[in-house]
């Protein structure tokens, strides 16, 4: 199944390329805000609003996806966990560097047809990081790893953009701005990607091929992400696991930039570049930050 | 006004040492838990602030020694944590280069509560006594002059954190500070109002009822109006975010299985909690001079 948020953040459930709405199925669900909602609809999929929203689909007509506005589809999770250095970088790297992951504010999220807002401090570059985005199911502390599929609740495409150079190797001066989350289009159910660990992964820019690897060189498995995240901290219906990238295919994004993501089954994602001050760097992939990371330089 | 949570997370307002029960004066507010029904509160504060004194006013409420204290601030949407933002007690000629971290919302605890330690190869654990702050409304891109308008009141606030984990030359705090338990915090949420300066504050942790950190606000680096402007340039903050702004190191010490913690800063409610450690690993009591001794320069 395929969830978005669409116009005032109603949610709708996918069927082919039009939208049902789900309003009426949802509209009991206690939901001060829109991921209130989506947390209510989460935390109570396969009990109740699984077969309710399979029922509505089959009966819908739904309205064309081209006539609706997307929002993002998981619109402010409670906490965004992103993977840090989670690549072999096309097994360029022996073993897994040390796991590492830092919280990414919530507030970064950014619906497809968005504008990524570059800020006019000082980075050395800006990158996009093509990434899995994990949503969670069920709240977990301590989730061993032959259990930790069973917390996952769907799949979204993911970028975290970011600032090179800003506050030495802070993670929140790097990653956490306004808008440097893009997310969606779909939040994509688990049951329709058989095997997550084996999922290719794509990003262009103006309409060229930058990012192009798959999630089998990831580092750290998976499983035991979920089963190291939940042993630090809580996980949340709603919640996001950013998957971290591989670097080979990492570019500068600037001013004008047009970017698309996707991961085959999770739709496009899309999103634009401003910045006011007009800021260039070279074009194209930047392999020095591909050559750092994969120990060639 | 003092804001608490108590028992199963009533809401009371504080008068005197009594707590007045206002839980009624804020149901309508829409909300999924107590941790949305504070920053939904705090978002419509004006509404509510007259409600609930009268409230207060007219309850005759529970002796404090009588009800448990839960956390003011049960799950914020975000915790931003300010690194190395003091000038240890003078020591540095300026402040550090303003840094902070995200603290996970699910690492918070209340008076009465456990800090666990998890059973990983750190090299030792610490307390780090803070004042905290929490959001009143949107605060996007503020500038300083305005930012004690965005200042909805303060709490104690413990920054427990584990040293030594995660790989060397990266940003590892999410493996230093986010652990399970690792944010005590109030018991009292108290209005901004009644802080008139929170630049000059005395903060006081005890371990085992010995004087640990023993500091004031005026040695921040960082001062509260730019760490404000500066944290909200970068993310929006909203109703009801916490703000931590750093502790001084002088002062900092171990932290141990059967430790008892408590953090007083005057007026906020004095905060305990207790420490275990399934592993029974002990590390030298008192305060740890290495680890002032670096972060003053001196080393």
């Amino acid at each position: 199944m395929k969830l978005v948020f669409f116009n005032d953040f109603k949610l709708g459930v996918l069927k082919d390329d039009r939208v049902v709405d789900l309003t009426n199925v949802v509209q009991h669900i206690n939901q001060p805000t829109p991921q209130d909602l989506l947390n209510g609809v989460i935390s109570e999929f396969r009990t109740r609003y699984r077969n309710q929203f399979l029922e509505a689909a089959e009966k819908g007509q739904g309205v064309p996806l081209s006539q609706v506005k997307l929002q993002s589809p998981l619109p402010r999770p409670g906490k965004i966990v992103a993977m840090a250095a989670n690549y072999l970088e096309n097994g360029a790297l022996k073993e897994a560097r040390p796991i590492n992951a830092f919280l990414k504010s919530p507030e970064t999220i950014l619906a497809t047809g968005g504008t990524v807002v570059l800020p006019p401090d000082q980075a050395n570059v800006f990158h996009h990081e093509a990434e899995l985005g994990i949503v969670i199911g069920k709240e977990g502390a301590y989730v061993g790893q032959s259990e930790a599929y069973n917390y996952i609740f769907g799949y979204v495409n993911f970028i975290d953009v970011s600032a090179r150079g800003l506050g030495g190797s802070s993670f929140f001066w790097g990653k956490s701005w306004d808008t440097f989350g893009p997310c969606g289009p779909y939040l994509v159910t688990a049951d329709e990607i058989a095997d997550p660990q084996n999922v290719p992964i794509q990003l262009w820019v103006n309409g060229d091929l930058r990012q192009n690897y798959n999630t089998n060189d990831m580092g750290h498995s998976i499983r035991r992400t979920i089963e190291w995240i939940t042993s630090v901290t809580t996980l949340e219906p709603g919640d996001l696991i950013a998957c971290g990238t591989n670097h080979q295919g990492l570019g500068a994004i600037q001013n004008g930039d047009q970017i698309e993501m996707e991961i085959p089954g999770l739709g496009r994602l899309k999103v634009q570049v401003k910045d006011d001050l007009k800021r260039e760097w070279p074009r194209g992939i930047d392999h020095v930050i591909g050559d750092r990371v994969a120990g060639r330089a | 006004m003092k804001l608490v949570h108590f028992n199963n997370y009533r809401l009371g307002v504080l008068k005197g040492d009594r707590v007045v029960d206002v839980t009624s004066v804020v149901q309508d507010i829409p909300h999924v838990g107590p941790h949305d029904r504070m920053s939904r509160l705090i978002e419509r504060f004006d509404q509510y602030r007259g409600k609930l004194e009268q409230a207060a006013q007219s309850g005759q409420g529970i002796p404090m020694e009588q009800v448990r204290f839960r956390a003011p601030v049960p799950k914020p949407g975000k915790i931003v944590a300010m690194a190395g933002n003091y000038l240890e007690n003078g020591t540095l000629k300026e402040a550090r280069p303003i840094n902070a971290f995200l603290k996970s919302p699910n690492a918070v605890i209340g008076d009465g509560d456990t800090v666990v330690l998890p059973p990983e190869p750190v090299t030792i654990f610490h307390h780090e006594a803070e004042v905290g702050m929490v959001v009143a409304k949107k605060a996007s891109r503020v500038n300083a002059a305005d930012a004690k308008s965005y200042i909805f009141g303060w709490m104690n606030f413990i920054d427990v954190s584990a040293r030594g984990l995660g790989p060397q030359g990266m940003d590892t705090f999410f493996q230093g500070k986010s652990w399970h338990s690792f944010a005590p915090c109030g018991p009292y949420l108290v209005t901004a109002d009644e802080v008139p300066d929170p630049q000059n504050m005395p903060i006081k942790l005890w371990v085992n009822g010995d004087l640990r950190q023993d500091y004031n606000t005026n040695d921040m680096g960082h001062k509260i109006p730019d760490t404000i402007a500066w944290a909200s340039s970068i993310v929006t903050l909203n109703p009801g975010d916490v703000i931590a702004f750093g502790t001084n190191h002088q002062g900092l010490g171990a932290l141990q299985d059967g430790d008892k913690v408590e953090i007083e800063i005057p007026g906020f409610g004095r905060l305990h909690v207790s420490v275990t450690d399934n592993m029974k690993r002990s590390w030298p009591r008192g305060v740890d001079h290495a680890m002032a001794d670096r972060v003053a320069g001196r080393a």
